[in-house]
């Protein structure tokens, strides 16, 4: 392992991606500044050019430079962050002088970064079309001058959140990572807040905040009796007091703080009241973005704090938290779906979709920890454990596919009008065929219906969960063991809740297809939908990935394969 | 040996589907009607060359071989190739004599049914569907893989929801709901069974797994593992777990088949699809589950089916009964047909049951037979509804003195499912009571067994007789059109329905009076198969 300390020699190849965001960040806020702005030098009557205020230049004026600049610079920081992909031994650390680990470059903080980056890149990219722009040249009134400024906040906020988001792939140390944690989540509420045309939007931002800053503040004081407890905030040196002491009751109790500040990111219940509001109020591609990166970065929290804070190898203390994910993630799906079966608002139907997905990520988790805390499942060399890591990383990345993709196909509605009501999708199929079926691929993708990618990371996650509750009984019954279900693991079940879920969930998917191909649209909206090449390549887009990743999803699992084996090489 | 399998019966027409669809659908309402001749003309050329190259495996191979010499899990025309090597996913195609008629039927079916409803509406996005499903379908039948399997098995879902929601009738926004929430249902648990059963094999004996999870979902040597493990009293992955894993595996097969009391999504489906999905629906997509029992819970676990053979066989005789009672109550033709098909699905829910090789060869000619005679009276229903805008029975009466062809039509598809000798489904019938007399004699079993099927016999006859004479005959000298058609011509079908119902009429009788030519490789294959799976369980055979 390498290690470089700030701004040390290969600092800057190890931190690309990020400091691609900063470089965006700062042309973000002077691109568009630049004028023909006159310096008087003081003292004298001359005045020397000096490029800041003043008229913009024809460039710097159009209200669309911000996007595409913000657009440009999260597909580069894509890029790169997908050529210096890591494995699990190529790895850098970034550490202070006394050598304590800040932050890890590794498989699975790449791979993460990816999906924010991803996720990112197609929201700005389908923003463009939905931030309203009121003209363009010197003739503006005051009104549209400033309705356009607020083009360069919108997508300086995405690039912080970004930003934000990556710290807390990367960090290694649970007060950087709640730096990280605090700056996207200023981000995303401002970003809900933003969408100001209706009224819902504001107050959905106020909920968001008020409930996300309580969370916050929740696990902020579970981090300070952390620190108490092992003096320290390092996860190494978190997972080692928690082996000699993680018995006792002050540390118990913090995690479970901590956990809260998470569990409100990834929506899982019952920290899950404002997310609905929050989707329905924000902005689609900014919803999407909450459902995608947002619940992604919750769950590189939940990991963190479980798998390698607490997870000490059988450690009899730990079944107390299995359980309670185990129970927590049976009500969060069934919550989520059963919410989702009688809302009408196909925005908070989403959302309370994204809630069943976070009770099947809890599942997922709950099935690492099985194999990490039972002794009787350990033998499996971490291979299950690995396969059922793999399953939630792929799941978290073909997530952006689909749940963004329908996402964006509501952001096209609401441009026309508004996508608050089941009825504003109805004859979409004869308005706009593409975004029809779009939308329906999408829909049945989160149900699970094969070929999708939605299909794969599913099954992915069933077949993760049953490999760990089935464990050595295989051998045992091979060996002419008579074993039934009771003797296997109890996260079998969570596997059957899983399936009877994704059934119960196929209603309200179907729904939003039988009112796009079967209902007429609503009265005054059956003409052509607002045009956008930006939102429809991103619509598109996320297709492809639908599919694609469904049919052939080879490549991408070796890749998750990598980043699990990546976040286990530094947990062993 | 080329690969005549994946590419021109599985992946093209899968292909050109979408192809036409994504075309179709990005075109103008003016496109869209211009587009339908020559669409339509693609696909039925399309299923007629599927037609083609199943019919020539027929001659070059499956007609001629000796069945006899060909072993219990052996495929021809298999082909494996790679694809998602970290679960040790193949795509693994082959046939043998349970899949072969299932794949020829469903390429027989196609064209038969773009004929039959020749001048269906939007006809530029319908045909294209059809031939999805058949694709789809086909895939079901020589997938050779469970991951491969279970995807077509989804995968008919998709277009057959389709041409419910948008052909059906009135209620096809339940139906069509109802239909594709039921089945999903089922198979989800289906599915979980299956990667319970996946992670259950012992990872040193497989050739073809994954290079992540150590395990494979070759269906072929899945089968190999189970029948080495089943000798004896030995039970593979023993007793406990193999009765769970049975139950949840025949969940997903009862449902589709379907049997009673799993049925009630049937009926909705069937009398809310439009013709051709109803003819694809009974024809074929029925089947799968009858072709799934043999292919994974019977196969793999003949100890638990030892087990819950008497629940079989209840469930068999309940939906038998139960569907021929419930015929003698409706009053919608469709309806009355839908139920039907449940009670023939008993018939091969019992033939299962029986435990003779007898009984399963009859069960699969059962679901050759149906598969034959069913998209006959679909197509029946279907015409009268088109032509008459009418299903109830008794609307009309005296149809033979206008309409000769439909009554011809529907008497003799009507006399082929109630059994008539000579045509196909008596065969499979005779055969399947004929296996029972066995299983009573042989076995042990009470007589009374026997009454169910006896009494369904005259209610068959009861009620498609009736449903005849009501609409058929009676009605006086020129007969009583529906009440919506008074003093309107009332014409007769049209051209290429009577076509369709000739070449449907001419394989009945075909298959009726030389069975052989499918029944033979079905039997010995049967044989084949009962001594391969039962010398080892304790009861022995027939």
């Amino acid at each position: 392992m390498k290690q470089i300390e700030p701004f040390a020699e290969g600092f800057i190849a190890a931190l690309c991606p990020e400091l691609i965001l900063f470089a965006g960040l700062i042309a973000l806020i002077i691109l568009p500044n630049l004028g023909k702005g006159t310096f008087r030098i003081p003292g004298t009557q001359k005045r020397v050019m000096w490029l800041l205020g003043g008229d913009r230049f024809r460039v710097t004026s159009n209200p669309k430079l911000p996007a595409w600049i913000a657009t440009v610079t999260l597909f580069a920081a894509f890029i790169q962050t997908m050529l210096s992909f890591q494995d699990g031994v190529d790895r850098t650390a970034i550490v202070t002088e006394s050598g304590k680990q800040l932050m890890l470059v590794n498989g699975f903080s790449r791979v993460f970064e990816l999906i924010f980056f991803g996720a990112l890149t197609l929201a700005a990219f389908a923003s463009m079309n939905r931030l309203e722009v009121r003209g363009v040249g010197p003739n503006l009134s005051n009104d549209d001058l400033y309705n356009n400024r607020r083009q360069a906040d919108f997508y300086i906020l995405m690039l912080t959140c970004g930003l934000g988001m990556s710290v807390v792939a990367l960090a290694q140390d649970l007060f950087v990572l709640f730096i990280g944690l605090e700056l996207a989540s200023f981000s995303t509420y401002v970003l809900v807040a933003f969408y100001k045309e209706t009224k819902v939007g504001t107050e959905a931002g106020m909920k968001y905040f008020i409930v996300g800053s309580v969370a916050s503040g929740v696990g902020l004081y579970g981090l300070s009796m952390l620190y108490l407890w092992a003096g320290s905030l390092q996860f190494d040196a978190l997972a080692d007091q928690f082996v000699i002491s993680g018995a006792e009751p002050l540390p118990l109790i913090a995690m479970g703080f901590v956990l809260v500040g998470f569990g409100f990111k990834v929506s899982a219940a019952p920290f899950h009241f404002a997310a609905p509001d929050a989707y329905a109020g924000a902005s689609s591609p900014v919803a999407g973005i909450l459902a995608t990166a947002s619940k992604a970065m919750g769950v590189i929290g939940l990991l963190r704090m479980l798998l390698i804070v607490a997870a000490p190898e059988a450690s009899e203390d730990g079944t107390v938290w299995l359980t309670l994910l185990g129970i927590l993630s049976i009500i969060t799906m069934t919550w989520g779906n059963i919410a989702a079966l009688g809302s009408t608002n196909p925005k908070r139907m989403l959302a309370y979709s994204s809630v069943a997905h976070a009770g099947y990520m809890l599942a997922a988790i709950t099935a690492i920890g099985a194999w990490n805390w039972d002794e009787s499942l350990a033998g499996d060399g971490g291979e299950a454990a690995i396969a059922v890591l793999t399953a939630l990383i792929f799941h978290l990345i073909v997530l952006v596919a689909f749940k963004l993709g329908a996402f964006l196909v509501l952001s096209i509605l609401e441009s026309d009008g508004d996508a608050s009501r089941l009825s504003s999708l109805g004859g979409l199929a004869k308005r706009e065929p593409f975004l029809a079926v779009a939308m329906f691929i999408f829909m049945i993708s989160l149900a699970g219906v094969p070929p999708l990618a939605g299909f794969v990371s599913k099954l992915l996650v069933i077949m993760g969960i049953v490999k760990v509750a089935v464990g050595e009984i295989g051998a045992e019954i091979v060996a002419g063991g008579e074993l039934g279900l009771a003797d296997v693991h109890w996260v079998w079940w969570l596997a059957l809740a899983m399936v009877i879920n994704s059934a119960i969930s196929m209603y309200y998917y179907l729904r939003i297809g039988v009112v796009m191909f079967f209902d007429e649209a609503e009265a005054g909206r059956e003409g052509p939908l607002p045009s956008g090449w930006q939102v429809r390549f991103a619509v598109f887009a996320c297709l492809m990935a639908t599919l694609f990743l469904g049919v052939a999803s080879d490549k991408l699992l070796q890749i998750c394969e990598v980043a699990a084996q990546s976040l286990n090489y530094d947990w062993k | 040996m080329n690969d005549w399998i994946s590419i021109p019966l599985v992946a093209f027409p899968l292909i050109a589907s979408m192809v036409l669809l994504a075309f179709v659908a990005n075109g103008t309402e003016r496109m869209r009607q211009r587009l339908v001749g020559p669409i339509r003309m693609a696909c039925l050329v399309f299923s007629l060359i599927m037609l083609v190259i199943t019919t020539g495996m027929f001659f070059q191979f499956f007609g001629s071989v000796s069945w006899m010499n060909i072993a219990f899990n052996d495929y021809e025309y298999q082909f494996t190739y790679s694809w998602i090597e970290s679960l040790g996913i193949h795509w693994a195609v082959g046939l043998d004599a349970l899949s072969f008629p299932m794949v020829w039927l469903t390429t027989f079916l196609l064209p038969v049914t773009i004929i039959a409803t020749w001048n269906e509406k939007s006809g530029a996005t319908y045909f294209p569907l059809l031939l999805m499903m058949g694709g789809a379908l086909i895939g079901v039948f020589v997938s050779l893989d469970l991951f491969m399997f279970y995807v077509f098995w989804e995968l008919t879902l998709i277009p057959m929801f389709f041409l419910i929601l948008k052909w059906g009738g009135k209620d096809r926004k339940y139906a069509s709901q109802k239909f594709f929430i039921y089945t999903f249902t089922a198979s989800v648990i289906m599915l979980l069974g299956l990667i319970t059963l996946y992670f259950l094999q012992d990872p040193n004996t497989l050739n073809y797994s994954g290079t992540m999870t150590g395990r494979s979902f070759s269906i072929p040597e899945l089968i190999d593992n189970a029948s080495d493990n089943n000798l004896g009293d030995n039970w593979y992955l023993g007793a406990k777990m193999q009765k769970i894993l049975f139950v949840m595996l025949m969940i997903g097969f009862l449902v589709k088949l379907p049997a009673v009391p799993f049925h009630t999504w049937l009926p909705d489906a069937h009398v809310q699809a439009p013709t051709g999905g109803s003819m694809l629906l009974a024809g074929v997509m029925l089947k799968m589950g009858a072709y799934g029992m043999f292919r994974l819970p019977i196969s793999l676990f003949p100890h638990a089916l030892y087990h819950f053979q008497l629940a079989l066989m209840i469930i068999g005789m309940v939906s038998l009964v139960w569907g021929a009672i419930v015929c003698l109550g409706q009053t919608n033709l469709k309806k009355m047909v839908a139920y039907s098909s449940v009670s023939h699905m008993g018939v091969i829910l019992i033939g299962i049951a029986t435990m003779q090789p007898m009984g399963w060869a009859a069960a699969l000619f059962m679901m050759f037979a149906h598969g034959i005679i069913s998209p006959m009276l679909f197509a029946v229903c279907g015409a009268f509804k088109h032509h008459y805008h009418s299903m109830e029975i008794g609307a009309m009466r005296g149809m033979a003195r206008h309409s000769p062809w439909l009554a011809t039509s529907m008497m003799f598809g009507w006399m082929a499912s109630l059994g008539l000798p000579l045509l196909a489904g008596f065969v499979a019938e005779i055969m399947m009571l004929i296996a029972l007399w066995h299983m009573i004699s042989i076995d042990g079993w009470s007589i009374w067994w026997m009454v169910g099927p006896a009494l369904v016999l005259a209610l068959t006859a009861a009620y498609y007789l009736w449903s005849m004479q009501r609409t058929i005959f009676e009605g006086g000298e020129h007969g009583q059109p529906p009440a919506n058609m008074v003093g309107k011509p009332i014409p007769d079908i049209s051209d290429s329905e009577k076509f369709a119902m000739l070449i449907l009429a001419f394989f009945t009788i075909l298959f009726g009076i030389m069975p052989w030519i499918g029944l033979d490789m079905m039997d010995d294959w049967t044989k084949q198969f009962f001594e391969g799976l039962i010398k080892f369980v304790g009861k022995g055979g027939a």
